[in-house]
């Protein structure tokens, strides 16, 4: 059990903390946004910076003026919203059957003229051999953990595309994922190339790039949707503008000296959102940066993943989007003004995803209703049923 | 028995004393005391509308207020299209008779309606039928329910009395029926005669 009472000491003493540090992050924040607008920082000098530099941390590419600030476009008057979301149940180690199970969420939002909605919920257990690991022929990985998450992010988008493949062919339609383009998770050196060419290559890209032969041919637009992003790439790019060297080498200039007390530290503990919020107007986005992150660099190709702020009535939200909807205006401006509709009817957060995310939730009894259902056909079939003294001890919690 | 009268949901709870049954669309309720049935020529049972909901589909989703800048009501479903999957009707019913051998008993069944069984709206002649005799009054006056007895017992007896061309005695049959089920209770009396006048 929590006793709450010896935390709530501890909570007092981590706010205090966060006050203390308020004052400084405003002197932050103050100094990033003069920065941000100042007209003296040659921008095609800062993009080249931007590109050469080597940092320890993740600089945004540039692509439009640093302070821009776009006001969104006009909705059409029919349109489609499709939305993907997945949560799943995972391997139990405990449990007799090997098994893991992942619920999509798929939810289609039909706007304007023949007005509807489609709300799935499409559970697929996955017990065979192919699915429980991912195999090389001579090497083999356990899909579970953090790789069945990976694993469930891809089929989110593979049924983002099988549904974009039905929508009608001249209907403005947007198609929208929760979380990140980018699949951070295989960019670490975790997993051996063979998973990361099954999963991302022949996986997420593959699912990419059927969006784009669909959106080559309809008014088609993907973007993926991060509520409260934490990310500071574009802060980064101040950094370099502060940074006194031409070139930036952190490890080479800077290597030596602590953390806060670098010259660029004058706009540290500053988040993207911070900036964006005191920049832009509500309903406004920021200007386009690129993602540097490795693995967009050397998988995503054509898919070159971009992003932007946008400003929302209660928070700014970090939208991602591949480079064919950047690079087309008309794609660009109907992502930012059906995201932001999208919003409006959905008090906040895109009610397409809000809907996903509810058909996708598998709640702590469904878990224990679909375990028990399990248990129950294997006992009907006479299989023997083993499980663990962990698993028993946990469920007759004995005194 | 009519099987192309209008079927209005299907059960999705059941007890001996009544059931309640979904809509298959939404808001498409039938009325407060009307008489409906469930079950086949055989063995089926009759029972009163006696409770509605419109509420969200899962439980902890409320609706909220989404018309502040809409010109009417229609447009809120329209703007939002996914409430009408999201939202359902409802309605409960007490069992106030069932079907035995070809006669129509008035007394509670042996066994309750059955899950997924589908629920009809009697026809007026079905009604009439049921209404020759008033046993079913007793069962409506001692039901513990949400909606007030008297409220549901005018309601019955100003549909099932509509089913007639000229309803006064069949009311007139009722309200006698009534006067001796509540004895000295006259105020209630009193209440339910009021709201089935013709």
């Amino acid at each position: 059990m929590l006793d709450l009472s010896r935390v709530a000491g501890q909570i007092g003493e981590m706010i205090g903390q966060l006050k203390a540090g308020g004052q400084e992050r405003q002197e932050h924040l103050v100094r990033a946004l003069t920065l941000l607008v100042d007209r003296a920082i040659d921008f095609e000098t800062l993009k080249r910076k931007a590109s050469q530099s080597k940092t320890t941390f993740l600089v945004a590419g540039l692509v439009e003026p640093l302070g821009s600030h776009v006001p969104p476009g006009t909705i059409p008057s029919d349109f489609s919203i499709i939305a993907t979301d997945g949560s799943q149940i995972d391997v139990d180690r405990h449990q007799s059957a090997r098994c893991y199970l992942i619920n999509i969420g798929r939810v289609r939002l039909d706007y304007g003229n023949d007005s509807g909605a489609e709300l799935q919920s499409l559970p697929q257990l996955c017990a065979d051999s192919k699915d429980l690991v991912i195999s090389s022929g001579t090497k083999e990985q356990v899909v579970e953990g953090a790789l069945l998450n990976i694993k469930r992010s891809v089929d989110e988008c593979r049924h983002l595309a099988d549904m974009a493949a039905e929508l009608p062919k001249d209907r403005p339609a947007l198609a929208v994922i929760d979380g990140s383009l980018i699949l951070w998770g295989l960019s670490s050196k975790e997993y051996p190339d063979f998973v990361v060419e099954q999963l991302l290559d022949k996986g997420f890209i593959k699912c990419l790039d059927d969006m784009l032969k669909l959106a080559q041919e309809r008014p088609l637009a993907l973007s993926s949707f991060i509520s409260f992003p934490r990310s500071t790439d574009v802060v980064n790019v101040l950094r370099l503008a502060i940074c006194p060297h031409e070139t930036a080498d952190c490890d080479k200039f800077c290597g030596e000296i602590n953390i806060g007390k670098r010259a660029c530290d004058a706009v540290s503990g500053i988040q993207d959102r911070d900036l964006f919020d005191s920049l832009l107007g509500v309903g406004e986005r920021s200007a386009l940066f690129t993602s540097q992150s490795k693995i967009v660099r050397e998988s995503y190709g054509r898919h070159r993943v971009n992003f932007f702020y946008i400003k929302l009535e209660d928070e700014i939200a970090r939208v991602e989007i591949p480079e064919w909807v950047a690079r087309d205006a008309d794609k660009l401006g109907l992502t930012h003004a059906l995201l932001l509709d999208q919003c409006q009817r959905g008090q906040g957060y895109p009610a397409a995803l809000s809907e996903a995310h509810e058909e996708a939730v598998v709640t702590g009894a469904d878990r224990r209703n679909f375990l028990q259902l399990v248990e129950i056909s294997m006992a009907d079939e006479h299989m023997p049923q083993t499980t663990s003294a962990k698993a028993r001890s946990k469920n007759a919690r004995w005194l | 028995m009519n099987e192309t009268s209008q079927r209005l949901g299907e059960v999705i709870e059941a007890s001996t004393t009544g059931f309640t049954a979904q809509c298959y669309e939404l808001y498409d309720l039938p009325p407060l005391g009307s008489l409906v049935r469930t079950g086949d020529s055989t063995n089926g049972l009759f029972a009163v509308v006696c409770h509605a909901v419109t509420e969200g589909l899962e439980p902890g989703r409320k609706p909220i207020a989404r018309g502040k800048d809409e010109p009417d009501e229609e447009s809120i479903f329209q703007s939002n299209p996914q409430l009408s999957k999201l939202l359902r009707s409802e309605f409960s019913t007490l069992v106030v008779g069932h079907r035995k051998g070809g006669r129509i008993l008035q007394y509670l069944p042996p066994q309750p309606a059955r899950i997924h069984s589908f629920v009809h709206a009697c026809t007026a002649e079905e009604s009439k039928d049921f209404g020759r005799t008033f046993g079913f009054l007793n069962i409506l006056l001692n039901a513990k329910i949400e909606t007030p007895a008297d409220e549901l017992i005018a309601a019955t007896l100003r549909i099932m009395g509509a089913s007639y061309a000229d309803p006064r005695p069949f009311l007139i049959g009722a309200g006698k029926e009534l006067a001796s089920l509540l004895g000295e209770d006259y105020g209630k009396l009193k209440a339910i005669l009021e709201r089935i006048k013709p």
